[in-house]
């Protein structure tokens, strides 16, 4: 059945590109998470020497105890390797889904045998599920001033719609409307993402502030090559299944014909 | 005759072939944003303290 393929496969691209980001990550994105996290301490520190009146021990032990958090150590690396390897695993699932699917098309079934195969699909997930995103809302270091949540939650899922609107449009879109495509890639970022007014950091003082915008800069660039990384594991890795998955169908199929399918 | 009706079944089962299989595409396409909405936009404290990292660097609203 071909959604148990699906399935299985994106498993193992899940969980094989979510350990090679861990191994990326814990070079150079984690360090910037956890330098930008001791800031945080100091401001808890702080406001708490400065406050004590505003917080009664009972209430702060309280919160203390209902927000479970890994340990920072192995069982933070874990959870995130966890998270990390089902985010991948979503990511396979839509992209193999994607791929299968422009088979019912003639680029989409012409390409497959194509060295660039795996790497073409591969640079399309990353542009529509981290690049046009990052370009409105660029991934952030703890303590950074925010739009509220749900609003750029919103925004996020819109400008990856219209990106992978705009992407297939463009690559397997025929009709006379092609222009229309690359304004799908635009509408997110004309409409705008939703940021907040003021400083980077408003609750810092200004040499912690300019230390902390340093620190978001280089997260910008570590979190563009590690999910570069991802998604060129995951590219390949998925054109690979869909391969095998397409020798299965064939061998399903014509049950008399199976020892001779043609290698893809 | 008899060429005929293998014919339409043949037919069939490639036409309910041809129909199932968007719906099994669709149901991987579903599975996948379930999936990525647990990891990457449940807001519940616990699992966003879960999955924390994975969220600041693959650029999920965070927070």
């Amino acid at each position: 059945m071909l959604f148990r393929q699906v399935v299985f496969y994106a498993l193992l691209v899940g969980v094989l590109s979510g350990l090679a980001l861990t191994v990326v990550q814990s070079f150079q994105v984690v360090p910037i998470i956890l330098a930008a996290e001791e800031f945080e301490g100091a401001v808890v520190e702080a406001e708490a020497t400065v406050i004590p009146a505003l917080q009664s021990a009972g209430h702060h032990a309280a919160t203390e105890e209902e927000v479970w958090a890994p340990a920072n150590g192995w069982e933070r690396t874990a959870f995130t390797m966890l998270s990390n390897s089902l985010t991948a695993m979503a990511f396979a699932l839509i992209l193999m889904a994607a791929m299968l699917a422009s088979f019912s098309l003639k680029a989409g079934e012409k390409s497959l045998k194509a060295w660039w195969y795996g790497l073409a699909w591969g640079v399309a997930g990353y542009v529509a599920f981290w690049l046009a995103p990052a370009i409105g809302l660029p991934p952030e270091i703890p303590l950074q001033a925010t739009a509220p949540l749900e609003h750029r939650q919103l925004w996020w899922v819109f400008a990856v719609i219209c990106t992978v609107g705009g992407l297939a449009g463009l690559a397997f879109g025929q009709t006379p409307w092609r222009w229309i495509y690359p304004v799908f890639l635009i509408v997110p970022h004309l409409v705008g993402a939703p940021h907040p007014e003021g400083l980077m950091f408003p609750d810092q003082v200004p040499v912690v502030a300019a230390e902390l915008e340093k620190l978001a800069q280089q997260f910008i660039g570590a979190t563009a090559i590690a999910n570069g990384i991802l998604w060129l594991v995951i590219g390949v890795t998925a054109a690979w299944s869909v391969k095998r998955i397409v020798v299965a169908l064939k061998a399903e199929s014509s049950p008399g014909t199976g020892m001779e399918v043609p290698s893809v | 005759m008899q060429h005929q009706l293998t014919d339409t079944k043949a037919h069939r089962r490639s036409l309910s072939a041809s129909i199932s299989k968007p719906l099994q595409l669709v149901g991987a396409v579903l599975l996948g944003t379930i999936i990525l909405y647990g990891a990457g936009f449940v807001n519940t404290a616990a699992v966003h303290n879960a999955a924390h990292d994975t969220r600041h660097s693959q650029g999920f609203p965070c927070h």
